[in-house]
Formats: structure tokens, C-alpha cells, sequence
């Protein structure tokens, strides 16, 4: 790549782009009028709020007692609430309107029912007259002490002397909400001062009532309190704008430059096309981090101000807990904004590089909004933290990584900063790759709109089938597999017993795994006993995939223990862990743990993966990427991230047999054996190992329940394992003809 | 300069499955000389000049230009070529005099050579009015100078115009085949398409004439009209284009693939 040539599509993406009106206005103009135009109606808002009393209704005033006043001069007494009573316009009452006076008139002398006085206050509530009604069905005194409590238990929580107040709201209403909130302190005061004025006058001392005094504490200092408020809310808001940021411009510069039919005179120079691609790319990732930053800075200082403004006026409130973000965290961000919006940008322009007019780039907003927000929204609850498993989720793990950076919490930064930015700058490296591939693409650059209709394209896949299945086949069972094991999780009981659980596991393989690639086989293949490599073998090959998984066996244990090491399982796994050996207990012999650990999954897991899914992603050129690929695949479908790594690892070498093999028998083999010398090592006992000559050279336990390898037995295996993988990789792979099988049609050179 | 044999194009479609834009075309285009494409909408003309243009890749045969391989060296191609477009193709929100210097960049000219060229370029084309003019503001007949210029600005050995004078008022096209001319009095190898027969009578040296993805008749104008026994050139285009249609018609009920046309040229 010619680096002055990739400043120089940029600098001229750059000027393009600032003289654009409309980028320009997203950009700048927006996040400075956006967020103090928002304060403001805020402010007005909040005003409006603060000034609109709430209607409360007393029916029954005349029952309160006459000390403590809980109205005076027609409002509610404001020793139990200033703010509140100021708040509170008391109708119906001798200072409120006539209408509810004589209503309440009218209902009392009728009946003495307090039915018909709940109807009235329903019926006027739902007319809006008021915001909440307190009904006082009987008069208020102080009682008199009668000695001890004769109430029976259960008739506690209504003590005879108990005076009842109903106070009526109604809850889908706001007004009726805050009026609830307001009434309800006012009258929380006024109760207790009612409580201590009945222990007075029954000659109890107040302290009686006395229990265990709570003082609560909080240890954060100020700089702290406001890092841990920060530490959520602006990493959201700057990966918000960096996407909105990236995603236009990344529309104007690829799909409108399609429109305009300049591209094709962009490609017919001597720039390249990744010249091209990366030269877009900073342009977008500038304007991602404009507008991020422009959003932050114009943000913030209208958030303080009105912050200030708000807090000042709340008087007794005092300022909201929330004030200037700390230094640090702003530093933290401006230096976080760059992989975010390198992410995004890549992302951004990977999408509308596919696009071919800016009309059908913004239809493609919507689902990348629908993706990412999901990933950012995570950070965001109280529970996340980063963790090795949330360090490897795109976006998210970013965005907890700021957060910790933002808190200070150097430490975890530390621990997880590598995955995290290995896992984003992959996304980010594969989108520049899509990118590129793009531009590359004929279809993409020139394709027309074509009429879509389900039955064409139906004959379009029947006809286009190819002899092996195709890369986007091989890509779409593997998320098959990923979407229908997600699904059916939640179908599934706990099993109860080893019949139920033995059921559970042969279904579950059957419908996600094998059912989909089989079908896939079938119909989008021309040649499904190929496609699913279901060839023979030498019995060589037979044999030596048997031996390599016996001598291969004490490394890849090694290795589980390694990673379970680095990442102890959670307590969900590690009960899960226990339920599953407990129904192992009750399982009728070795054998069923064996079919159904072992064979059950070597089938059908070979079926999927070695068989549909690598024969699919061998139409990459090479040999190791094909592996590598499908291993990952093979490691996603395992879902619990120890045995993602353990089995991605495992996969290599299947992946490697079945390519140097050309048969899944071979890695059937190796799988049921590898499984079934898993569960035998977790099966082993003392009385087992004790009593074989053999196995007591091999294993040992420090608590005589889970046996290990012994170091130089287990060195020496898998140097014999090492070797017989150097034995399948050195066997004749004679290159078919690859574009016979895949379809292709031969190149002119 | 241009050696083309037996280019092939096929693209995929979801609703036939597969069109074939290119059926295996074969010419030769020569230094100081003008080839011009001539066929009408759908010939393929536009898919040729993309692959000469290294826009596209081919399905099948060979294209050579002044020495490099479309396919093997598009690079060295790209630099030896000046595309222009029907479409005017250049950027709104650019003068003139930054989308050419631009561009002349992009070719690797040294800032000062590349000024001097285009002050040539620039007076020689009466442009000096409108070099700080945005390309947006411009009218379709200045928006074609720039792209001319653009196209000059590396002098490239070979120009190719695709249906350059298309959407142009007389004045203005006048001018752009002047400039063709021009070049070719230069030196240049041009590869002009159109569907204008005036244009390609009055510049073309050679003329191949198009029509689904086949090159139905080649020569220059003189040798197709003793040829075809036909002087005026537009009444020999249409006799043409309407034997190979009803050619394909007869083949299609015959369930002949269209590649495997064969058409009694002479009378």
C-alpha cells in the first residue's frame, strides 16, 4: 500500500465531505444547538412541573382530630412539609370548592356506607377533577391505653383501635403520582407526630418506641461518585454519536459516489483498491470522532449548566448528586474514541459499500443500530462487568473497558485490555477486509435492482448449486446451528433421571446439528455424500486417528486444565457440573455415558462441521483457513466459553484429518475416542486405578477422586500424538479439481 | 496498442441465471488511430471498454493494452489509460482545478509538472473561467471538459471515450470530437464508443459494429460500405442489427445458445 496515495484520497474524501452541507450540520451545527435547545425545553419543562400544584381531596376533614393540625388556614399544615404544602391545593375541603362540599354532604346524610363516598371520589377522579382523595370514614382521636393486646395472631396487621385513612390514587395518571408522592410525606409526618402525642397522653415515654437505629454511610469521595455516575453514561453517548458520526459520511463517500458515477473513474486509476478503502476509512473515522466529540463537549457543558440551574432551584434537594466528569475520565475518553471509531467507521463503511444508492445505504442503518445497540445497552446494567467472557463481545467490552478506565479500576483494565482491543481490531480488520472485497466486487459495483421474488430466486439456488456446498452455505449452517442451539435452550427441562437427560442430549444434536447440515447437504448440494465427506478410508488412516486421539489425550487434558485454570468456571457452570454428575450416577452403565458422551456427538458433530461446514469453507484457498474457521465454528457451538477454546483447539486437529483423510470416518474415530477417554478419566476411581498395573503408571490423583496424567507418560504421549499428526499431514493430498467441485469457472490464465 | 481476442463477459442473473454481456470479441485498435465501438443500448460496448478499463475482469480471453495485461498488470494498465464516461463522472463539490490536480496526483505527478500541464490543459480548453468553479455549478458541457482534462492530465498513451458525446448540445459535442481528433493527430489510441452514426463515420479509422455481446462486422468505414454494398452508414447498421436479431430469434426457437451465432455477413 502506497501510504501518500491513501493521504491523498483522504484529504480529498476530507474536503468533499466539509463541503457538504448536510455533514457538515450533523456534524458541527447539530450537537451545538441539539442539546441546548433540550436544556432548555428541560428547564421549561421542569419549571412547569415544579409549579403545577396537586388537587387533593378531603372528604371527612371534620374527623381529623385537633391536635396535631394536619390542615391549617385551608392548606395542609406545613410543619410536616413546606414544600409539599405549598404544593398541595386542598378541594372540598372549607377552603376549597362547593361543589365537592355538597357532594360529600349528600353521600354521608344518604347513607353511612363509605361505599357510596368511594364511588363519588372514583367517579370524579375519573372526570379529572382532582389528583387524589383522602377518605376519612371515621372520626380520629387519641386512644386510651386498655392494657395488653387481646388480638389473636393473624389479626395483627388491623389492631381494633387501628384508625383507618384510604387514600385514593390513580396510578396510571402522572399528575395522580406526584400528588401521591406529595400527600403521602406530609402524611407520614403527621403520623408520627400523632403516635407521640398518643404515647404522651397514654404517659409513655417516646423513647419506648425506640428500635435499632440505622446510620447509613458512604464511603466514595466526591471525585469518585461522580466517576462511577459518568463511567455509565458517557461511554453510551460517545459510542451513540461515533456510529450516527461514521455512518453518513460513510454512505456519501461509497454508495453515493456510486450514484454519482465517479467511483468508476476512482477505480480506473492506479489507486488501489485497499488505497482507496483505507483512504475512506479515515475520512469516516474523522467525522466519527468529530461529531462523538463535538456531541460530548456540547453536551456537557449544557448538562452542567442546567444541572446547576436545576439543583439550585430544587432548594431543600440541594444539587443533584452529579457534577463535573473528572478529569481523567474525559482523557480516558478522547483516547477510547479512536477503536470506536475505527470500529465503527469500518463497520459503517462495510455496510454502505454493499449498499448501491444512498437510499438503500440508510435501510442498512437500522439493523447495524439494531446490533449494536444491544452491545452497548450491556455495559450499561448494574451486573456487567468485564470479565474474560464479556472482554471477547465486540463493542461491549470496549465500552466496559472504558468504564473501568473511567472508575480507575487499572487493574481489570490491565487484565482484559489485550483481549479486548485484539477482539475489536479483528472486527475492525474484517470489516476493512469486507470492504475491500467490495470494492472489488462486480456484482456490488455494477449490479443493477433486480426484481426479487421468492420462487426465482428458489430456481436460482436449484440451478446455481455446485457439486461441494458453497462458502455462504457452509457460513449459513454454522449459524443454523449457533441460532437453533440458542433456541431450543430454552425449550428444554432439567432432566430428571439419565433416560430423560440421555433423550435430551441425542435430540438436541439431532435437531440442531445434524437435521440442519444433512438438509443443507441435500438440497443446496449436487453431491451430498461428498459434501458431507462420507467417503471411506485406509484403515491406516483408521488406526492412526484412534492412536492419535489416545496419545494426544494427556495434552489436550493439560490444556483443559490450563484454561479452567486462568478461567475458573462460574458458580453456574460449576453446578451445572454437579447436576450433570449426578445424573451420571443414576445412568444404567459406562456404556450409556459413553454413547451418549461420545459416539452420540462424534457422529453428529463430524457430520455438521467436518463434513458440510469445512467442505464449505474449503472453497477458500488454502488449507489452514478452511480449519481454522470451522474450528471456530466447532468452538461457538459449545457455548460455555472454557470448552469454546478447549474444543476449538480439538477441532484443529479434526479439521486437519478430515482434509488430509478426505473422510469423516477418521475424525469420528478420533472423536469418540477423545470423548470417551474424557469420560473415562472422570470416571476413574481409586479402586480402578489401584487394582490395573498399567493405569498406576499412568495416572495419579492428590485426592484420590480426579486422576491426572503423569507428567513423563504424558510428555511422551504427545510427542507419539505429535508424530502421528506429522504422519497425516505428510500424506498425499492430491489437489481435486477445485473448480469442477466448486463450480468456478476457470480462470483465462 | 490494443489487442483484444476473444473476450468473454458473463454475469449472473437470478432470473435467467446467467448473461452473457460479452460473447467473445476479438479487434485490434493501433497508435493515431480511432476504433470506435459502435452498437446500440445492450451491445456490450460499455462491458468492453470497463475490461480495457480494468473496471471489470473477464470471464474468458485476453486483453493487452500497450503491452499490459488487463487481467495480470490491471496497475500498470490503469496508468496507461484515460477513461471518460457518458456520466461526466466527476465530483460536485470540487473545482475543476482540484478534481484535475486531484487526479493528476493520484498518477504520481510531481506537483510542478502536473501545474504546468494544467495550465496548458486549462488554456488550450478555454477553462480559466471556471477553475475555481465547483464541478456542481458547472453545466453538462463544462462538467465533459473537466472530465476530458481529467482523463489528459497523465497523457496517457490510449483515451477511452464511452459514449462521451451522449446528453452534450451540438456545440459542445463538436468540441469534444475536435479534441478527439486532436489526440489522435497526436499519437493517441483512442477507443471511441457510440451510437451516433455521424460521429463514428465522420472520426472513426476502424469500426466494429455491436450487437448482444458479438462483433457482427469490422473494418474501417470505407471497406464495410464496399463490403455491405452500403454507403450510408446508419442504413448499413440497421441491416445489421436486424438480420442478428432476427438471426437470435430463429436460434432461440432452435434452442441454439446466443454465443453460437453465426451471421452471413456479405450479400
Amino acid at each position: 500500500m502506497n501510504w501518500p496515495t491513501i493521504k491523498l484520497i483522504f484529504r480529498r474524501e476530507l474536503r468533499d465531505q466539509l463541503r457538504d452541507r448536510r455533514t457538515l450540520f450533523t456534524v458541527a451545527i447539530m450537537p451545538m444547538l441539539l442539546y441546548p435547545l433540550m436544556g432548555m425545553a428541560m428547564m421549561q419543562v421542569a419549571q412547569f412541573m415544579r409549579e403545577s400544584p396537586s388537587r387533593v381531596w378531603i372528604v371527612g376533614e371534620e374527623k381529623l382530630p385537633a391536635s396535631p393540625p394536619l390542615i391549617v388556614g385551608g392548606k395542609f399544615n406545613s410543619t410536616f412539609g413546606e414544600t409539599e404544602s405549598q404544593l398541595i391545593e386542598l378541594i372540598g375541603s372549607s377552603a376549597g370548592d362547593g361543589h365537592f362540599e355538597s357532594l360529600v354532604k349528600s353521600a354521608t346524610s344518604d347513607s353511612d356506607d363509605s361505599s357510596s363516598v368511594e364511588e363519588i371520589i372514583r367517579q370524579e377522579m375519573q372526570k379529572r377533577k382532582m389528583d387524589l382523595a383522602i377518605f376519612i370514614p371515621n372520626q380520629i382521636q387519641i386512644p386510651e391505653h386498655s392494657g395488653p393486646d387481646t388480638a389473636t395472631e393473624g389479626q395483627l396487621s388491623t389492631p381494633a383501635s387501628a384508625t383507618q385513612v384510604f387514600v385514593l390514587t390513580d396510578s396510571a395518571i402522572d399528575k395522580s403520582r406526584i400528588a401521591s408522592e406529595r400527600v403521602n410525606r406530609i402524611l407520614n409526618e403527621w403520623s408520627k407526630e400523632f403516635s407521640k402525642e398518643t404515647l404522651v397522653a397514654n404517659e409513655i415515654p417516646t423513647s419506648m418506641i425506640q428500635g435499632v437505629v440505622f446510620t447509613t454511610g458512604d464511603v466514595a469521595n466526591k471525585t469518585g461518585k461522580q466517576a462511577a455516575a459518568w463511567s455509565k453514561i458517557l461511554p453510551f453517548i460517545i459510542m451513540i454519536w461515533s456510529l450516527t458520526g461514521a455512518f453518513y459520511p460513510a454512505i456519501d463517500l461509497c454508495a453515493g459516489e456510486k450514484e454519482r458515477g465517479t467511483f468508476e473513474t476512482l477505480l480506473s486509476s492506479p489507486a488501489a483498491r485497499s488505497e482507496i478503502a483505507f483512504g475512506k476509512l479515515l475520512t469516516v473515522m474523522t467525522f466519527s470522532m468529530a461529531t462523538s466529540f463535538l456531541n460530548l463537549l456540547s453536551m456537557g457543558f449544557t448538562g452542567i449548566f442546567v444541572l446547576t440551574k436545576l439543583g439550585a432551584g430544587m432548594g431543600a434537594g440541594g444539587p443533584l448528586p452529579i457534577g463535573i466528569p473528572p478529569l481523567a475520565s474525559l482523557g480516558w475518553l478522547l483516547l477510547a474514541l479512536i477503536p470506536i471509531s475505527a470500529l465503527f467507521s469500518a463497520v459503517a463503511l462495510a455496510a454502505a459499500a454493499f449498499a448501491r444508492s444512498s437510499k438503500e445505504g440508510q435501510y442498512y442503518l437500522v439493523p447495524l443500530l439494531m446490533i449494536s445497540m444491544p452491545l452497548m445497552m450491556i455495559p450499561m446494567l448494574p451486573a456487567a462487568e468485564l470479565d474474560f467472557g464479556t472482554s471477547l463481545i465486540p463493542v461491549s467490552g470496549l465500552m466496559l473497558l472504558l468504564r473501568s478506565l473511567i472508575e480507575a479500576n487499572y487493574t481489570d483494565c490491565l487484565k482484559f485490555a489485550v483481549p479486548v482491543c485484539a477482539i475489536n481490531l479483528a472486527c475492525c480488520w474484517l470489516a476493512v477486509r469486507w470492504v475491500i472485497h467490495q470494492f472489488n466486487s462486480e456484482t456490488v459495483l455494477f449490479r443493477a435492482s433486480e426484481r426479487f421474488g421468492i420462487g426465482a430466486w428458489l430456481k436460482h439456488i436449484m440451478r446455481e448449486r455446485r457439486s461441494l456446498p458453497s462458502l455462504g452455505s457452509a457460513i449459513l449452517c454454522g449459524v443454523v446451528i449457533l441460532v437453533a442451539k440458542f433456541f431450543i435452550g430454552f425449550a428444554v427441562t432439567a432432566p430428571q433421571n439419565f433416560g430423560q437427560f440421555a433423550l435430551q442430549t441425542v435430540i438436541i444434536l439431532v435437531a440442531t446439528i445434524f437435521i440442519p447440515s444433512v438438509m443443507m447437504a441435500l438440497f443446496l448440494t449436487r453431491n451430498p455424500k461428498k459434501s458431507l465427506r462420507l467417503n471411506g478410508c485406509k484403515l491406516t488412516m483408521a488406526a492412526a486417528a484412534i492412536l492419535a486421539a489416545i496419545f494426544l489425550n494427556p495434552a489436550f487434558t493439560w490444556l483443559t486444565g490450563l484454561i479452567m485454570h486462568i478461567y475458573p468456571p462460574s458458580g453456574d457452570m460449576l453446578m451445572l457440573q454437579e447436576a450433570v454428575s449426578r445424573i451420571l450416577g443414576s445412568a444404567p452403565g459406562l456404556w450409556a455415558i459413553i454413547l451418549i458422551f461420545a459416539l452420540a456427538p462424534a457422529v453428529f458433530e463430524e457430520i455438521a462441521f467436518r463434513g458440510f461446514i469445512l467442505s464449505g469453507f474449503q472453497s477458500i484457498k488454502g488449507k489452514w483457513k478452511p480449519i481454522l474457521l470451522t474450528s471456530l465454528m466447532f468452538g461457538l457451538a459449545h457455548g460455555i466459553i472454557q470448552q469454546t477454546m478447549i474444543t476449538f483447539v480439538v477441532g484443529l486437529v479434526l479439521g486437519l484429518i478430515a482434509i488430509q483423510t478426505k473422510s469423516i470416518l477418521p475424525c469420528i474415530l478420533f472423536h469418540l475416542t477423545h470423548n470417551s477417554l474424557a469420560v473415562l478419566l472422570s470416571q476413574a476411581n481409586r479402586t480402578v486405578v489401584e487394582q490395573s498395573p498399567v493405569l498406576r503408571q499412568y495416572l495419579y490423583s492428590t485426592d484420590g477422586q480426579n486422576y491426572q496424567y503423569a507428567t513423563f507418560p504424558a510428555i511422551l504421549m504427545s510427542f507419539v500424538g505429535v508424530m502421528l499428526i506429522i504422519w497425516f499431514l505428510q500424506l498425499d493430498t492430491k489437489p481435486s479439481n477445485r473448480s469442477e467441485a466448486y463450480g468456478r469457472v476457470p480462470h483465462p490464465n | 496498442m490494443i489487442h483484444v481476442r476473444n473476450l468473454q463477459k458473463t454475469y449472473k442473473d437470478i432470473q435467467s441465471g446467467q448473461f452473457t454481456a460479452l460473447a467473445g470479441i476479438s479487434f485490434d485498435a493501433m497508435p493515431g488511430q480511432i476504433y470506435g465501438l459502435l452498437g446500440p443500448n445492450g451491445a456490450g460496448k460499455t462491458t468492453a471498454l470497463r475490461i480495457l478499463s480494468t473496471v471489470l475482469k473477464p470471464s474468458g480471453g485476453s486483453a493487452v493494452v500497450n503491452g499490459f495485461n488487463v487481467i495480470d498488470q490491471p496497475e500498470q494498465v490503469r496508468r496507461q489509460i484515460g477513461f471518460v464516461s457518458c456520466n461526466t463522472a466527476i465530483y460536485d463539490r470540487m473545482t475543476s482545478w482540484e478534481l484535475v490536480q486531484y487526479f493528476g496526483q493520484l498518477y504520481g505527478m510531481p506537483l510542478d509538472r502536473l501545474h504546468s500541464k494544467m495550465n496548458a490543459l486549462f488554456e488550450r480548453f478555454q477553462m480559466n473561467e471556471i477553475r475555481d468553479v465547483l464541478c456542481s455549478k458547472m453545466s453538462t458541457g463544462m462538467k465533459q471538459k473537466v472530465s476530458i482534462v481529467r482523463a489528459m492530465i497523465h497523457n496517457p498513451p490510449v483515451l477511452i471515450f464511452d459514449e462521451a458525446t451522449s446528453g452534450l448540445d451540438i456545440l459542445v459535442a463538436r468540441e469534444v470530437l475536435k479534441t478527439v481528433e486532436q489526440l489522435r493527430d497526436q499519437g493517441k489510441c483512442i477507443v471511441f464508443s457510440s451510437h451516433i452514426m455521424s460521429e463514428v463515420k465522420r472520426l472513426c479509422d476502424r469500426v466494429a459494429i455491436m450487437n448482444r455481446g458479438v462483433i457482427l462486422a469490422e473494418g474501417t468505414p470505407t471497406y464495410l460500405a464496399e463490403k455491405h454494398q452500403e454507403n450510408d452508414m446508419e442504413e448499413l447498421f440497421y441491416q445489421l442489427i436486424s438480420r442478428s436479431e432476427a438471426q437470435l430469434e430463429s436460434n432461440k426457437n432452435a434452442e441454439v445458445p446466443p454465443h453460437n451465432l453465426t451471421l452471413p455477413l456479405a450479400n
